[in-house]
């Protein structure tokens, strides 16, 4: 059964199957930690249940500091406790250097479309593009905090050299994998060169660098807590490195989970939108 | 009628292959010529000349009496894959043409925009109907249709801009016989009605008999050679029917596979 290609289960052991590692992966975690607590009751390495909710209630409710406190906070509401929290705050100063990132996607795509578009603008770019690629982003990691110190920018241009390169060759590709056809019909109903560029070729390959992009999110966040992780005040890479000082394990599960949770929903809401803004795409 | 086409001497060499040589053939205003030939022989290539969206390797390409750079509104152009824009409507697919020339890129910001696009778009609906698709299909994406509608969207697409010359390459290989048919005769009549000249490129013999006004053949002597027009022979209103396309198709095959090439309708 298990290796035929036509096996076929019902809808209840469809879902056990998908499950069960999640649910074993859970038991072995807490079977393990009850182990560890009978022996020392201190144990830090493998939180227990109520180890890891002091954590978080720490974490999702609590700021960072006693001063970052507003007056009151002890009878405010969980929102209001929950938007002063120490996740929150990490969370928003990630997600500035995120939104940040994605923007400067914007003209790598554009660099890409052009590239694959006009011949003059690929000569000039392929062939550094091409270079740039391969160098490994973490490996100049030193040379951009001399050269960039240690604040937002360093870890923006990290950000740049490690991810842009890929969605600009990507978009280069998909470009020039648009039919020839299309082009010459583009010119004969009148189009000229811009129009061609961007209302028959960006609209066409436009889903598909949404994908490219989808798929590169990893790369950015990696990239993104690197950054944080070595030279940051704040952010959510940046709590986690100072958290594993203290062994603060119970607050660094929570956090791992939550920047999961987060990736996931901004790959959800990009399919989504994707699907939305693109009705006629089928993925091939 | 005026010289609306003319290849002068001309050469398409790929890499080292010479495709062809030595072409010369002129197209007169209103013709309707069907370019026929076995696959490889440079029907394309000539398509594309035409176009302009190739240079041959010699000789020149003089649409009007001019050299051409790049293909431009005077020349329609219906491929056989590809045709449409696969994420615009039908109905966008139909007005991109006219919403372009007249607005551009930018142009769409201005105020007129909005009502002139209504009236391409009372225009596209004329279009629709006239090629025999339904109001409903309007708001379609080309791939919500079938091989043969999607070929009428293109051919729509390419008339609205009333181009001096319609280019189709093997639009309807890819067509079920019945469909491909139907196909022929509305090309036929919109041929008659608009009187544009129409170059249309196949490799079924039958086809080019029963559509065009003028079929040219090209072909290679021996398959290291490169191709040359073989047979080029006007057709007047009566060589259509049934019958005779059967005859016609008889007639080039045994010529085209001897040596007698310089057929006339006559014979
Ligand atoms: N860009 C190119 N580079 C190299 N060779 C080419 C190129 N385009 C066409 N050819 C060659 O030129 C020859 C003619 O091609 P063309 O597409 O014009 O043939 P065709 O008559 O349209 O054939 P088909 O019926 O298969 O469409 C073929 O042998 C083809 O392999
Ligand atoms: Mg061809």
């Amino acid at each position: 059964m298990l290796f035929r290609i036509d096996a076929k289960p019902n809808r209840l052991t469809a879902l056990t199957l998908s499950w069960f590692l999640f649910v074993s992966g859970i038991a072995l975690y807490f079977y393990t930690s009850h182990n560890r607590h009978l022996e020392n009751p201190e144990d830090k390495v493998i939180p227990s249940l109520q180890q890891l909710t002091t954590g978080m209630t720490d974490a999702f409710l609590k700021p960072d500091t006693e001063e970052a406190a507003p007056e009151g906070l002890e009878n405010a509401s969980l929102g209001r406790k929950f938007l002063t929290s120490m996740l929150w705050t990490d969370t928003l100063a990630s997600a500035k250097r995120f939104v940040w990132s994605m923007l400067l996607l914007i003209p790598a795509v554009v660099l890409g479309l052009h590239m694959g578009m006009f011949p003059i603008f690929g000569q000039f770019f392929l062939r550094f593009i091409l270079f740039f690629d391969k160098i490994i982003a973490l490996s100049v990691l030193p040379i951009l905090f001399i050269a960039f110190g240690i604040d937002e920018l360093a870890k923006i241009m990290l950000i740049v050299i490690g991810v842009t390169p890929t969605i600009i060759l990507d978009t280069f590709n998909l470009t020039k994998g648009v039919p020839q056809e299309q082009i010459v019909k583009g010119f004969t109903l009148g189009a000229q060169d811009f129009v061609v560029t961007y209302s028959i070729v960006l609209k066409q390959i436009m889903p598909r660098v949404l994908n490219s992009i989808r798929l590169n999110l990893k790369a950015v966040m990696l990239f993104l807590f690197a950054g944080e992780m070595i030279a940051s005040q704040d952010g959510l890479a940046f709590r986690i490195a100072l958290l594993r000082r203290h062994m603060g394990m119970n607050v660094i599960i929570p956090y791992v989970l939550w920047v999961a949770l987060l990736l996931f929903l901004v790959d959800l809401t990009m399919r989504v939108a994707n699907k939305k803004l693109h009705p006629w795409f089928r993925e091939a | 009628m005026k010289d609306i086409i003319r290849l002068e001497n001309i050469g398409v060499t790929y890499s080292n292959k010479k495709v062809l040589e030595h072409l010369d053939l002129t197209i007169r205003e209103g013709e309707f010529v069907a370019v026929c030939g076995q696959t490889g022989c440079g029907k394309s290539t000539m398509l594309r000349l035409i176009l302009g969206a190739e240079k041959p390797t010699t000789g020149r390409v003089l649409i009007d009496g001019r050299e051409l750079p790049r293909p431009d509104r005077h020349r329609g152009y219906v491929p056989q894959k590809y045709s449409l824009f696969p994420d615009k409507t039908v109905l966008d697919n139909i007005t991109f043409g006219p919403e372009t020339e007249e607005f551009g890129l930018i142009g769409r910001l201005k105020p007129g925009f909005r009502r002139r696009r209504k009236e391409f778009q009372a225009q596209a609906y004329e279009y629709l109907k006239h090629m025999g698709l339904q109001a409903s299909d309007a708001h379609k994406y080309p791939d919500e249709l079938s091989g043969g509608m999607q070929q009428r969207v293109a051919i729509a697409q390419a008339l609205i801009m009333k181009p001096q010359i319609l280019l189709m390459d093997e639009a309807f290989s890819a067509l079920d016989p019945g469909t491909r048919s139907e196909m022929q005769k509305l090309v036929r009549t919109l041929w008659k009605e608009t009187g544009t000249t129409f170059l249309f490129v196949t490799h079924n013999i039958p086809e080019a008999i029963f559509l065009g006004s003028r079929v040219v053949i090209l072909g290679k002597d021996s398959p290291e050679s490169s191709s040359k027009v073989q047979v080029d022979m006007e057709l007047p209103e009566e060589a259509h029917s049934r019958e005779e396309v059967e005859r016609l198709t008889r007639v080039i095959g045994n010529a085209t596979a001897g040596a007698k090439l310089e057929l006339t309708y006559a014979e």
